[in-house]
């Protein structure tokens, strides 16, 4: 597919063939800009990618390390991705070729490894610690793979040695990434077409997993005290938030744009569902988030008014709620640390849905680890409330409602798009059709919009506008300084259908936009 | 506001059944596999009645992954009752038990505690043999001055007996707590008195 794809403009200045601007026709609906926003706005790709390189701060626990990073900092050279830069990176190369070739019959012979099902995956997450002991492999057992995991840390530390940090490895058809933070390192093996940057990023939400389950304090004092701890014992149960996230990265297009998506509400609606929040709520002191959400999507939230939540931790809220069944049981009081909130220490969460029959998620965190029972009480006064005014049912008429499919907006060019509005960090797609609607499809969807994404992303020639047309769809890809936009055209679309398609949609967001995205940011 | 007039708590290793118990006894309801452990904990409270009165505990399902136990202080603090349960099939697990009950009689001395062994069914239809003498439970728990008692979550055995248990002991004045009218009182100050720490 990839071969196939010919690509017609793409260049800085996004001019086309006829030397036209594109953009001269296209009509400019820059999203209302709120004053405040409740989340961190992410304004591009590159606000996650700053976290592609080690954390100096948290390599500090561990002296190896931190010797390691030293040097690293005096190296002028630290990304080893050119084998010609230096000798360093040479050995390195030999090594790939090492671990490509002809270690794994060695290595792997009566292990997991040598299972075809579990080579012919797409991709494998690893997770090890310094000193090279198993964490968490995303298939097959960790404890069958422990040579394998030997092989990554050798390589880890091997080019730690000459101060240099590994970061990938280009082989003919997979990508090895690896991620080194403090005392845990992860490693992506993949065959997809996602590149470094964004298996980077992707790795980065897997560490704060970690982090959210541990809290950063409580991971750098355990390997303080013992460089070779199993750290499995204090991650038992917590894979499947791993695995969850990881399944979340490969199939939503949230975590790939930093940004949330909404549960469609008339603003009216939501404003009173924030407002009944907020009264049951507005007297409970050290409170600091309220967040509501269902079917995945954010109904409100409400914050204290010095602290802003980030997109990338309100994604983990959002997997934490999506992999327990258990929250729909009982009321649940569990700590969470919200690493871009607060690595250090956890918050305490009081989690419960609204009621049996309105499946909504209530989170309110606090510092407070004594606060349960006025939250719970404030919270019993808020479902009353909301039955009352008949606000559960709203919500879930929105959870039940299917969801607009792209054929509703009278746009009959476009297949698929996603709009993310940077400023709230918020983003609305509509729901798959044909020939998106089954998962090899949506996959294959994402896909073109990672690829879309990444290019015009790129640290090294990041674009404004990208028209990409390959036998199976026409990509198109625009970022302003207040929207970025992605839409999937049919494969034969013209340019200026394309452009006119562009702003039938922009112009149709616009229309919605107070029930599709939340423009305020509450406070209590 | 305790939400609750006795808290009961549910400790123990992961995997015991903790969450099998409560659920049984609270929706009479029982799920076999695939279960999930529990987060952080959880809270639910049911009504009983003894001699002739209405009480509401309030029961705490904790986790039993190792990283909560430096928080686990938080949920069995003022706790009138621990169930402490293990895996009559697991040795571990009654050893994990020992350990919870030694942390509790130093931190909350007035806390009754009712050691239970779980998955009684398993045992009885003779699936796994089970791995702790039956006479060196009891012996062990007449020793602490615990009540002793078999569970299982799936057939239901024990399970609201034991929770009845627990109400009728709490609810019996001891040389610990003063007396039955500051009962009502007694748990909503206490504990507001905490939330204001």
């Amino acid at each position: 597919m990839a071969s196939s794809r010919n690509e017609d403009d793409v260049d800085d200045k996004g001019e086309n063939a006829e030397g036209k601007h594109p953009e001269g026709n296209l009509l400019n609906f820059e999203p209302e800009t709120p004053v405040e926003s409740m989340l961190v706005p992410t304004d591009n790709f590159d606000s996650f990618e700053q976290e592609a390189p080690p954390d100096p701060t948290a390599l500090q626990g561990d002296d190896n390390l931190a010797e390691c990073q030293k040097i690293t900092r005096n190296s002028s050279e630290t990304v080893a991705e050119d084998p010609e830069k230096n000798g360093t990176s040479r050995s390195m190369s030999e090594l790939s070729l090492v671990s490509d070739d002809s270690s794994e019959p060695q290595h792997v012979d009566e292990e997991v490894s040598n299972n075809a099902e579990w080579r012919s995956q797409e991709k494998h997450v690893f997770i090890l610690s310094s000193a090279g002991k198993p964490i968490y492999s995303r298939h097959g057992s960790e404890d069958k793979l422990v040579t394998l995991f030997g092989v990554m840390q050798a390589l880890v530390s091997f080019i730690g040695d000459d101060g240099d940090t590994v970061r990938s490895i280009h082989t003919h058809g997979t990508l090895f990434v690896f991620l080194i933070k403090g005392p845990i390192i992860l490693a992506c093996v993949c065959k997809t077409r996602e590149s470094v940057s964004q298996i980077t990023v992707q790795l980065n939400y897997v560490y704060s997993q970690i982090v959210s389950v541990l809290t950063l304090e409580q991971l750098t004092r355990i390997y303080e005290q013992r460089r070779n701890y199993d750290l499995r014992r204090l991650l038992a149960g917590a894979e499947r938030l791993v695995d969850h996230l990881l399944i979340a990265l490969e199939t939503q297009p949230a975590l790939l744009l930093g940004a949330v998506q909404c549960l469609p509400l008339t603003s009216t609606t939501r404003d009173a569902i924030t407002n009944t929040i907020v009264s049951c709520c507005n007297k409970i002191k050290n409170l600091v988030f309220a967040i509501l959400v269902g079917g995945n999507q954010l109904v409100t939230l409400i914050r204290m008014r010095k602290f802003i939540l980030h997109p990338a931790d309100l994604h983990l809220i959002l997997n934490l709620v999506n992999s327990s069944e258990s929250f729909k049981a009982a009321e649940s009081w569990t700590p969470i640390c919200l690493p871009k909130f607060n690595s250090r220490g956890f918050l305490h969460a009081h989690v419960s849905y609204l009621a049996e029959d309105c499946q909504a998620c209530l989170l309110l965190l606090t510092v407070d680890p004594d606060l349960f029972f006025p939250l719970s009480e404030a919270k019993q006064k808020i479902v009353e409330k909301l039955r009352r005014a008949s606000l559960l049912q709203s919500i879930n008429a929105a959870l039940a409602h299917p969801g607009t499919p792209v054929s509703q907006l009278g746009v009959p060019e476009a297949r698929h798009f996603l709009y993310k509005c940077k400023a709230t960090a918020q983003f609305w797609g509509p729901v798959p059709a044909p020939p998106y609607q089954t998962s090899e499809g949506a996959k294959r969807l994402l896909d073109q919009y990672r690829v879309l994404h990444h290019r015009l992303h790129a640290p090294s020639q990041p674009l404004k506008l990208l028209y990409l047309q390959d036998h199976a769809e026409t990509m198109l890809g625009w970022i302003t300084t207040g929207f970025e936009l992605y839409v999937a055209f049919e494969p034969l679309v013209t340019k200026a259908n394309a452009i006119g398609a562009v702003n039938k949609i922009l112009r149709w967001i616009k229309k919605d936009e107070n029930g599709l995205f939340i423009t305020n940011a509450p406070t209590f | 506001m305790s939400g609750a007039d006795f808290k009961v708590v549910l400790l123990g290793s992961e995997d015991v059944g903790k969450t099998s118990l409560m659920k049984r006894y609270i929706q009479d309801k029982f799920q076999c596999r695939p279960h999930q452990n529990t987060i952080g904990a959880a809270f639910a409270s049911k009504t009983v009645s003894t001699r002739g009165r209405q009480f509401v505990l309030g029961i705490w399902d904790t986790a039993g992954s190792e990283r909560y136990y430096a928080m686990s202080q938080l949920y069995y603090r003022d706790a009138k009752a621990a169930i402490v349960c293990f895996d009559l099939t697991e040795r571990v697990t009654f050893d994990r038990a020992k350990q919870w009950i030694t942390e509790l009689r130093n931190h909350e001395e007035n806390c009754k505690i009712y050691l239970c062994g779980t998955k009684k069914d398993v045992v009885d239809d003779g699936i796994k043999a089970s791995a702790v003498a039956h006479e060196r439970v009891l012996q062990y728990s007449k020793g602490i001055g615990a009540v002793y008692m078999e569970t299982s979550s799936k057939t239901g055995l024990n399970v609201a007996e034991l929770f009845q248990l627990i109400a009728d002991d709490c609810v019996l004045p001891s040389s610990n707590e003063r007396n039955e009218s500051i009962k009502l009182h007694s748990s909503k100050k206490s504990s507001s008195c905490c939330l204001a720490s």
